[in-house]
């Protein structure tokens, strides 16, 4: 009705131009950005740290220590040891804590707190379709997640294996803490908790509530994980006499006897005890056996874990574009 | 320049009062021939009226011969009304009587019954609201 | 301009299993018109306005926005949302940037500034530390900034006070006015609307009672006062009261009235009023052939 007095805009005179979203999302999430990278660089610099000087200064610590031997009165550098042991714990938990916190952040910042307040439903009318909107909320995140994983597991690695021949009490490879710590795992476990967040925002729709949901995923990943490891590659079955015990370093998946019947529990570890003897006589027992996992299988047993966990962040952040889609009708796009 | 004063309480239509009050700015001479209208837009940001009502008061001053839409130009006035510009003598007189009467202790009630009533002898039967020509609806635009 | 704004057929939104927040839906709202959507709260506006701007699905129907899908109609449709959520940590003029990249290619940067200028607000101050009303000021600038065809406001004016209200109203008709702009606004104030609306939906209990130009409807209405016992039977009736010897009853006449009865057109508001205290009034929402010859 208007029309003859105004020109309509022209529809067509409209330019589909991408919408910026970048650069906002790092604005909306500075202050974030910027405490989770002090946080990253703080315990980088402490793996370093860890690995360089307090390597260097434990394991002079120790073969003071070893040269002592029994004599009374011998003087080792203990502060040194036990500064190197303190540092090695915390990092590990903070190489550890990686997920949780990217979960806690993705569910509560990155998506609970738009779709609690509504700024989502901003930006999906603010020429930002809500594909995309989740897209970019998901893609950036990821990358930075990848690296700042990586490039902390990798840290953990190099300063782990730094002080591995030199430091008695260093930890093994298959410690579980240093296990998941040194590898992939916590990349596919902080991955599958951006992806939860995402989702659980959407579904819940509260900050608060995303943001525990989320790490509790996380947490109950982890749980998963952690007890699926040892069964995510072919164990090494050694066997070994009945005078020996069971025998064989590495990763622990099952130990026990041989008996005619097949494999059973072992009642007790060496038949050089007396009533060990007896009782395993009474069995039938033939021999020891471990299935253990060797430090080659390190790596076939992370990436598989990584990958599972990969699968699991695929499967979140498909069911986060599915209800997504679902709840705003968006036909394409 | 005419300034809209829309008063919702008055129960005269919204487009009925920018036509009475279109007229009375052209009859006091505050609009002459070859002034132009406010753009409906003005007129709307001022008013906070609906478009469509401003248009609707605009094409029934143009029915009436009063003013004429100039395409992409506006809307001009075309003629003028009645003879009594803002400084005519006859509006002298009146502001003579009306202090008059004021000194007389009538009241504003009383004079403006006075003035309808002189004005219903003079003006017997005049139609005081233009009636709609057509619903919005039908109107070409 | 024949594709209609705003189109609705049997549109239906039901949240969790059983709740219908609306049902049964049907209307048209052709382009150009500024659309007043009242009723109670609670009633389905915001709902309805979430549907059109392609922020819920739809359970059952369908609606279209200037002749598409919501989704993807969305470049052209501007949404205010009834809390006018903004992020509080950006500062007014980084939220007018931020409108700027997001709508690239259709952004007016100096009506929104318009916008924002009306209300005397520092440019660099941070929404979390805004008014209510300097909020709305803000929200409405990022929707009116990115030019749309279709201005969808739930709710609008509920923070501001009566000289922000009419300066508010009077730009967002300026708008209309210069672009052609369909405006469709929610409120449960009738009053509000009554002079900037030319266009009315009246949503009560999740059905639409009244849909269409406000004029055809008032004049589609006539308030009678007839004697007590007076058979109305031959019309819709909305509302009849009858006090003493004297009916009075709004009604749409299907014929001529007798001579004695009173009759006189009722205002939006009693039109309005007499619809939502009676549910069980005959729905007049005229069938789209109708409409489509009428415009």
């Amino acid at each position: 009705m208007t029309a003859a007095l105004t020109t309509p805009a022209a529809p067509a005179a409209r330019t589909a131009g991408v919408p910026r979203q970048w650069r906002w999302l790092v604005r909306l999430h500075r202050p974030a950005l910027i405490g989770g990278g002090t946080l990253v660089l703080l315990t980088a610099a402490a793996l370093v740290w860890l690995g360089g000087p307090l390597t260097d200064a434990s394991a002079a610590a120790w073969k003071a220590y070893n040269a002592c031997g029994f004599t009374p009165r011998c003087s080792y550098d203990q502060e040194s040891i036990l500064l190197y042991k303190d540092v090695y714990n915390w990092t590990t938990i903070a190489v550890l804590a990686v997920p949780f916190l990217v979960a806690a952040w993705a569910g509560g910042a990155l998506v609970g707190r738009e779709t609690e307040s509504g700024t989502a439903r901003l930006a999906w009318t603010q020429g930002v379709s809500p594909a995309r909107w989740l897209a970019s909320r998901l893609v950036a995140p990821a990358v930075l997640t990848v690296a700042v994983t990586g490039l902390l597991a990798a840290l953990h690695h190099w300063a782990w294996a730094a002080g591995r021949d030199r430091i008695d009490t260093a930890t093994s490879w298959h410690d579980m803490d240093t296990f998941h710590a040194n590898g992939t795992i916590p990349m596919g476990l902080a991955l599958a908790g951006l992806a939860a967040g995402a989702l659980a925002g959407l579904l819940l729709r509260r900050a608060m509530a995303a943001l525990a949901a989320a790490a509790a995923t996380v947490g109950v990943l982890w749980a998963a994980v952690h007890t699926a490891v040892p069964y995510l590659w072919p164990s090494v079955t050694r066997v070994s006499g009945l005078a020996e015990g069971p025998l064989g370093r590495g990763l622990l998946v099952s130990e026990g006897v041989l008996t005619p019947g097949g494999r059973a529990e072992a009642p007790c570890v060496s038949s050089s005890m007396h009533s060990c003897r007896d009782t395993l006589a009474d069995m039938g027992a033939t021999a020891f056996y471990r299935d253990a996992h060797p430090a080659s299988h390190y790596w076939p047993l992370q990436l598989v874990a990584t990958g599972i966990l990969l699968a699991v962040a695929g499967l979140l952040t498909y069911a986060a574009f599915r209800v997504l889609r679902r709840t705003t009708g968006t036909a394409r796009g | 320049m005419v300034d809209y004063r829309i008063d919702r309480r008055s129960g005269v239509a919204t487009y009925v009062q920018i036509v009475q009050q279109t007229k009375q700015a052209i009859r006091l001479g505050l609009l002459v021939p070859g002034d132009k209208l406010p753009t409906a837009r003005e007129v709307v940001e001022a008013t906070a009226v609906n478009p469509n009502t401003v248009l609707k008061a605009y094409r029934e001053l143009e029915r009436e011969g009063l003013v004429e839409a100039r395409r992409g130009l506006g809307t001009f006035v075309r003629r003028s009304l009645g003879a009594a510009p803002a400084d005519s003598p006859l509006r002298a007189e009146l502001e003579d009587w009306a202090a008059r009467a004021r000194e007389s202790g009538l009241e504003r009630e009383d004079v403006a019954a006075l003035f309808t009533a002189v004005l219903e002898t003079h003006y017997p039967e005049q139609a005081a609201h233009p009636a709609p020509a057509h619903t919005p609806q039908g109107d070409p635009s | 301009m024949t594709v209609p704004a705003l189109e609705a057929d049997a549109l239906g939104k039901r949240f969790g299993r059983r709740s219908w927040a609306l049902r049964d839906c049907s209307f048209r709202l052709p382009a150009g018109r500024v659309c007043a959507v009242v009723g109670p709260n609670g009633a389905g506006k915001s709902t309805l306005l979430a549907l059109a701007a392609g922020l819920l699905a739809p359970t059952e129907g369908t609606v279209r926005v200037l002749g598409a899908h919501p989704a993807a109609a969305r470049s052209r449709v501007g949404f205010v949302d009834q809390d006018k959520p903004l992020y509080p940590q950006l500062t007014v003029a980084e939220t007018l940037r931020m409108g700027a990249d997001l709508n690239p290619g259709h952004w007016d940067a100096d009506t929104a500034r318009r916008v924002v200028a009306g209300g005397d607000l520092d440019p660099d101050r941070r929404i979390r530390a805004l008014s209510g009303g300097q909020r709305t000021r803000v929200a409405l600038a990022l929707a009116l900034g990115k030019r749309p065809e279709l201005l969808l406001l739930d709710e609008p004016m509920a923070d501001l006070d009566p000289l922000a209200r009419h300066e508010l109203m009077g730009l967002l008709m300026g708008e209309a006015a210069a672009h052609g702009t369909t405006v469709v606004m929610s409120s449960h104030v009738v009053a509000e609307l009554e002079d900037s609306c030319d266009h009315l939906l009246l949503v009560g209990g999740g059905k639409i009672r009244l849909s269409g130009d406000i004029d055809d409807l008032l004049a589609a209405h006539t308030r009678v006062t007839a004697p007590a016992g007076a058979d109305l039977a031959a019309h819709e009736v909305v509302e009849s009261r009858t006090t003493g010897r004297q009916l009075s009853a709004v009604i749409r006449p299907s014929g001529p009235l007798p001579d004695d009865w009173r009759t006189t057109t009722p205002s939006l508001e009693d039109l309005v009023l007499s619809y939502l205290r009676n549910p069980a009034a005959p729905a007049l929402t005229p069938a789209p052939e109708t409409l489509e010859a009428a415009v």
